[in-house]
């Protein structure tokens, strides 16, 4: 099998699903003829129809309303967000309608609402942001942000398959830029499950989406220096792995959260609190983090890269609280 | 495109000859239910018996139920905050209804929505949201399912004057325009967008015109006779069925009381509001069946003693029925 990029991957899980249950129908701007801002929905037209492959007005609200109408019919609806900070024109029908529809009618939303997301290439305030906390802190949303091809085509067929509206956060920067072969049997990756992606005794690093990479790096050049960081890939953050990051910090007793998303009320807090009410005993260090500022993402390229966590961001905070 | 419909002075009579007796006293019945349910309503909520707050329907129950009486069980409505009545139109139990507003746990959400957030989904009604037209567009997609699978049901869905000015009243509009999809918007003009006059909502006269710019069809019609918006609204449903498209239709009508039962409405004129109670629907359809020797006063009598009894009857259910355990406030948040 050839490698294919992670949004190759995420067009197979759509064509796979698609072709798999004949209730996926896929809804938004560009997605069809034009095949997707990104090309994430590239020939599924020619191969699904107009009757499944539903390109929108310039609608946000609108089309995420309407899949959330479709659902009720028994559909299931995958909405692309052409850039996910979009989605803040569709956000009362997510936070409101999608996810309190069960909790307050019984009636399922199987929704899954995709799109690319994350910063570092010049794209400004309104094409690089890591919305994701807004929907963690919505509940009867589930949120998934891959870092791998594999991961992408696996969480997004559970999340099309999940009965549960789902935000799918797909980092941008990484869509052409990962690669990899898949298995050429159906597989899935569970909602909910961290990866470690590399084992490590001295400290946990906890991330996702592009910081994954970040962190990977990192912890190559930590053990130059003969400090072994585990690195997790928490994959999805609603709902939490928080089992898993408490078995990581009782073997290391060190964490350091990093994500790309702005430092204030990211989901490195809820993270801290969490090791502090379940594993303060195992901490032999304080809980550290990196992340962006507490500004809009600049586009200008000297200030987006301050803006972002950078390898060496990751090391410095490592070093030090590898030194506890 | 649109057309519009204005026969303020017409009473439904050309349709009238066309309804059964039943059917007329169908509609009358449910009319008067709606109504003393709601006044019912209205007073439990003063007298403390339940928490939250109530919005009325009174004085529009003819755009109400001429509406969505004649839905069928494989039809959809999306009702708003005001429409709690849409549930008693689509033959949902009183019991469970005042369930509702009292959130206990025989309420079809057990309690986890407020009183006027009432929705059933095995009668295909929506639950709302407070939002305000946010269910249009539900709706809308729920219409595009329906179309998709070839059913001929369509959807119903139903809210005020003020929900025309938000964007998405006209994302729901345009997308099924573009689809051709089988939904009847209503939009019951009662002249209060909550304490904001309509002249501060729009420079339209008719709220019907919103439908030009959508190029789907819009009608106005009195929405204080039941006849009249029973008839525009057979007419858009059956060209929804028949797969002709959406339709805008707007009742002009008139909010009694105010947005809310905590809201004494002191930002209207007395005058007008006497005005308005002058055109209340339902004397103005008993003088229409009186006339036609369907109705008389003993008949009026007993429709009303047999929905007092009911309503007698499930205020005592909700009252008697138990409230959720708290453990349930952790429960349903995901399917």
């Amino acid at each position: 099998m050839a490698p294919v990029t992670m949004v190759e991957a995420i067009r197979e899980a759509l064509d796979e699903e698609m072709q798999r249950d004949p209730t996926v129908v896929l809804i938004g701007e560009d997605i069809g003829v034009y095949g997707g801002a990104f090309k994430a929905t590239e020939g599924l037209l020619a191969k699904y129809g107009w009757e499944r492959v539903i390109d929108t007005p310039i609608s946000e609200t609108g089309l995420i309303g309407a899949a959330i109408g479709m659902s009720y019919q028994g559909l299931r609806p995958v909405a692309e967000m052409q850039f996910i900070d979009f989605i803040a024109c569709g956000f009362n029908q997510m936070v409101n309608f999608a996810a309190k529809s069960h909790y307050r009618w019984g009636g399922p939303v199987p929704l899954v609402v995709r799109g690319p997301c994350g910063g570092g290439v010049h794209g400004g305030p309104f094409h690089s942001q890591n919305p994701e906390m807004w929907f963690v802190h919505a509940p009867g949303l589930k949120v998934i942000y891959p870092s791998t091809a594999y991961d992408a085509k696996g969480l997004l067929k559970s999340a099309i398959r999940d009965n549960n509206p789902v935000v799918c956060l797909e980092h941008k920067f990484l869509y052409r830029r990962v690669k990899e072969e898949l298995p050429s049997e159906e597989y899935t990756v569970p909602l909910g499950k961290l990866a470690v992606r590399r084992p490590g005794r001295d400290l946990t690093i906890a991330t996702y989406g592009a910081m994954a990479l970040n962190s990977l790096e990192a912890a190559e050049e930590l053990a130059k220096e003969g400090i072994e960081a585990e690195v997790l890939d928490l994959r999805t953050l609603m709902p939490l792995d928080r089992q898993g990051i408490i078995d990581s910090v009782r073997k290391t007793n060190k964490l350091l959260v990093v994500h790309e998303d702005v430092r204030s009320g990211g989901i490195a807090g809820e993270i801290a609190a969490t090791v502090n009410e379940q594993a303060f005993e195992d901490l032999d260090g304080p809980i550290l983090r990196v992340t962006s500022l507490d500004t809009p993402v600049p586009f200008a390229p000297p200030l987006e890269e301050r803006f972002l966590p950078q390898v060496a961001d990751i090391t410095r905070a490592a070093r030090e609280l590898a030194r506890y | 495109m649109a057309t519009k419909v204005n026969r303020a002075t017409a009473v439904g009579e050309t349709s009238a000859s066309r309804l059964s007796p039943e059917l007329l006293l169908g509609l009358y019945r449910m009319m008067v239910k709606c109504r003393m349910c709601d006044e019912k309503a209205r007073i439990l909520f003063r007298q403390g018996k339940y928490a939250g707050n109530f919005y009325s329907n009174v004085g529009q129950e003819a755009g109400e139920v001429g509406a969505a009486y004649s839905l069928r069980d494989d039809d959809w409505v999306a009702p708003s905050h005001r429409d709690w009545t849409s549930n008693i139109i689509k033959r949902a139990p009183l019991k469970y209804c005042f369930a509702q507003l009292y959130g206990k746990a025989d309420s079809p959400d057990r309690g986890k929505s407020t009183p006027a957030h009432m929705g059933y989904p095995e009668l295909h009604v929506i639950t709302p949201a407070s939002t305000i037209a946010a269910q249009l567009m539900i709706g809308t997609g729920v219409a595009w399912g329906l179309r998709r699978q070839g059913k001929d049901s369509v959807v119903v869905s139903f809210c005020g004057d003020g929900a025309t000015s938000i964007g998405w009243f006209h994302e729901a509009l345009n997308f099924a325009g573009v689809h051709q999809l089988p939904m009847i918007y209503v939009v019951q003009n009662n002249l209060w967008a909550e304490s904001v006059p309509l002249r501060l909502q729009t420079a339209l006269k008719n709220l019907s015109d919103r439908a030009k710019g959508h190029g789907i069809a819009g009608v106005s019609v009195d929405g204080n006779d039941i006849l009249d918006v029973y008839e525009a609204a057979t007419a858009a449903i059956a060209r929804a069925r028949n797969g002709e498209g959406p339709t805008v239709l707007e009742c002009k009508t008139y909010r009694w009381y105010g947005h809310s039962e905590i809201d004494p409405a002191k930002y209207r004129m007395k005058e007008e509001v006497e005005e308005w109670k002058r055109k209340d629907p339902i004397p103005r359809f008993e003088k229409y069946l009186a006339e036609h020797k369907l109705l008389d006063d003993e008949q009026k009598k007993q429709v009303r003693d047999e929905i007092t009894r009911e309503i007698d009857e499930a205020v005592e259910f909700a009252e008697k029925s138990p409230y959720p355990a708290p453990e349930e406030a952790l429960e349903h948040v995901w399917a």
